[in-house]
């Protein structure tokens, strides 16, 4: 028994190994072609002189007014803290939402092309015709246009943890904001990838993507919020409380998801920038103020108890608060990433072949036992 | 290990919907034989081709390389073939040693084994000077020949070469020819496809004619000939004269080893021709002539039309016509 333990084993160390292998092989030859030259880096580059260009600017537009406030506060000690956390948050706030608008439009457009490009291009029949894997080959696709994609995420770390030097966000904030991103970027890419093996245009498949990325942020929030507005209703036209639409509506909202980690640093509850968000994707999102007290820049739009709050969110500030939207909206993303890679593979598969490709272990030892020469005899394990 | 043929098929069967394609194709390839696939677009060829590199699964029939299944199990099928499509793209944006590296890790070749590998290659096809340059500032002859050696990276006992010669200049056609036979005598089993007979005629150990899907003739070049001078076009020229003529040919007409008798005016007008479709040796040939002569026809010349590959490939393939038209 042990005997035969130990080659299973090795078996399937050296099937994953080969795995592997395939995986890296991709990914050298696309970033060969991709990372070549300056583009990308001067791509990088951009995006993230962008981002402290935005980081500036809120600097600039909120620092005076939250000085201003903290100066009506009497302008010493903890009034000059609060003001510097403003400025923090908004910070961060506007540097998410920006992130996640950026992730959502542009890791689909490094996966949409990715297997229909090949097809374009009469290539992937050679590649297919390897002795590589499907999915290595599909999972290879997917890191190598991710990677770009992660790069940006993770370089841009250090323009956000400028708000650390004011407050307002914690590391914390940055982790759950990273952890977001990432996940998506993981999800969207392979909703391009998806559409990229369903299509045979690359036209078509990014067409598709950001079709199906639109009615995630913007469409589920409509209806989210249309059929909220009518399950509030019942015939009389009286208000109902408490009714909502199904919340696993917004899980696949990358948007809910960042508003949600956006709302934990808004101690005062929403600002300007976030309040027309809030209203779009759904107000029971905002955080409820700590204190009634006018910071002098987000007046409006309280949000607060008017709303309905299905939500566990303690109503007095983040202390208490569990993490509720954006671990569903992360998770959620790698589910999908994990069931449309796992498509993916079955479309790039010439069809005829598939089922053929799964079951050649148990063939292949029907065919040893036949005579057939082997390089090598494996046993069944090695699928 | 002698006694299993490179590449076996049998009864093999490939249908799109209502389209046969592929109808009932037998092939036995021997180790170390170049054999070639010559038939028109459409015959079945790539089908066939493409069900013997595991991107098509056949609807019916059995299919080996090396003796393994290819629908079984094409992943060990892949290990030893090196396939090169009819259509493909390379690579544009990668140099050409980083093409053939690529494909090297697709096959697992270890890296110590790759670098030198593709030296070889790269010699071999003849773009030994070319190793830094990028795919796209490639020729299309220089490109068909980077194909080639992609089918190589893994040394794989079979290599399915899908018209490599198609779209080349007849230069570089002759390049790709002496390449396949460099190849042939490295010991390569090649199976080469072309729409074009005597691009292959001279390489081939074997040849199986293909139309509508099916196998016409199979077997080396002189054996189809001879099997096709049996059924030789004679052309008997005779004095042009209307009632001598009309008396040949009603002559020829009651030999039954004669098919119907085409007349066929010669331009200069003292003579005129016969195209005599006849079934039999030479022997029967010369006994035809002297028994024409001795029945008092005037004969002026009495020879074979001389079948070129090209005419074997029309004639083989015409004659399906006219059985599907019966």
């Amino acid at each position: 028994m042990t005997a035969s333990g130990t080659t299973f084993g090795s078996v399937r160390r050296s099937a994953l190994r080969e795995f592997g292998s395939a995986v890296w092989t991709i990914m050298v030859k696309e970033l060969r072609a991709r990372m070549r030259g300056r583009r990308a880096f001067i791509v990088l580059t951009l995006y993230l002189a962008v981002l402290a260009l935005i980081t500036y600017g809120v600097y600039v537009v909120v620092g005076p007014a939250a000085r201003a406030a903290a100066d009506q506060q009497g302008g010493f000690g903890l009034a000059q803290a609060n003001a510097s956390r403003l400025v923090g948050q908004y910070i961060f706030t506007v540097l998410s939402i920006f992130q996640m608008i950026m992730v959502a439009m542009i890791a689909p457009a490094f996966t949409a092309g990715q297997i229909s490009l090949e097809r374009e291009k009469q290539t992937l029949d050679l590649l297919i015709s390897t002795p590589m894997r499907p999915g290595a080959i599909v999972i290879g696709k997917l890191l190598t246009a991710l990677a770009f994609v992660i790069l940006m995420i993770v370089a841009a770390i250090p323009i956000t943890a400028i708000v650390l030097m004011y407050g307002g966000a914690s590391v914390d904030d940055i982790i759950r904001q990273q952890v977001l991103l990432l996940a998506v970027a993981v999800g969207v890419g392979a909703i391009g990838l998806f559409s990229s093996a369903l299509m045979r245009r690359t036209q078509a498949a990014t067409v598709l993507t950001y079709c199906i990325v639109l009615s995630l942020t913007l469409g589920t929030a409509m209806v989210f919020a249309f059929w909220t507005e009518v399950a509030q209703q019942d015939q009389t036209g009286f208000v109902q409380e408490r009714e909502q639409a199904p919340e696993q509506l917004r899980y696949l909202n990358p948007m809910v998801g960042m508003l949600d980690i956006v709302s934990r640093v808004e101690v005062d509850g929403p600002t300007r920038f976030t309040s027309s968000l809030y209203e779009l994707f759904g107000r029971d999102l905002a955080s409820t103020p700590v204190s009634f007290a006018c910071d002098g820049i987000g007046c409006e739009g309280f949000g607060g108890f008017d709303q309905p709050m299905p939500v566990p969110v303690d109503a007095f500030g983040q202390a208490g608060r569990t993490d509720y939207w954006w671990p569903r909206v992360a998770i959620s993303f790698l589910i999908v990433a994990a069931v449309l890679t796992l498509a993916s593979m079955r479309l790039v598969v010439p069809a005829g072949m598939r089922w053929a490709l799964r079951r050649g272990g148990a063939r292949r030892m029907a065919a040893a036992s036949l005579g057939a020469p082997m390089i090598e005899e494996l046993p069944e394990t090695e699928r | 290990m002698m006694s299993v043929p490179v590449v076996e098929t049998r009864g093999l069967v490939k249908r799109y919907g209502d389209q046969l394609a592929v109808a009932g194709v037998d092939l036995l390839v021997g180790p170390g034989e170049i054999f070639g696939l010559v038939g028109p677009n459409g015959a079945g060829k790539t089908t066939t081709m493409k069900i013997l590199a595991t991107l098509l699964a056949p609807t019916s029939g059995e299919a080996y390389v090396t003796g393994i299944p290819v629908d079984a199990d094409p992943i060990e099928v892949r290990r030893r073939i090196g396939y090169m499509p009819d259509f493909y793209g390379v690579y544009d944006d990668l140099r050409v040693w980083e093409y053939l590296d690529f494909f090297g890790r697709c096959y697992g070749v270890p890296s110590n084994r790759r670098a030198p590998m593709i030296g070889e290659l790269l010699e071999i096809v003849g773009l030994g000077d070319r190793r830094d340059a990028y795919v796209e500032s490639l020729s299309r002859g220089m490109r068909q020949r980077l194909c080639l050696a992609h089918t190589l990276v893994h040394d794989p006992a079979l290599l399915i070469l899908d018209e490599p010669a198609s779209g080349l200049d007849p230069r570089a056609r002759v390049e790709m020819r002496e390449i396949l036979r460099e190849l042939r005598s490295m010991g390569k089993t090649i199976l080469v496809s072309s729409h074009i007979l005597p691009e292959l005629a001279e390489l081939c150990t074997g040849v199986a004619i293909i139309d509508h899907g099916r196998v016409l003739r199979s077997g080396s070049i002189t054996d189809i000939e001879r099997s096709l001078r049996s059924n030789a076009l004679l052309r008997i020229e005779l004095i042009a004269d209307e009632a001598a003529i009309a008396a040949a040919s009603d002559w020829l007409a009651t030999d039954p080893r004669v098919g119907d008798v085409l007349r066929h005016d010669g331009g200069s007008g003292d003579t005129a021709r016969l195209e005599v479709p006849f079934d039999g040796s030479a022997d029967a040939q010369a006994e035809l002539l002297r028994s024409m002569i001795d029945a008092g026809h005037h004969v002026v010349g009495f020879s074979q039309a001389t079948s070129d590959l090209e005419e074997i490939f029309l004639r083989v393939t015409g004659q399906t016509d006219e059985e599907n038209a019966a």
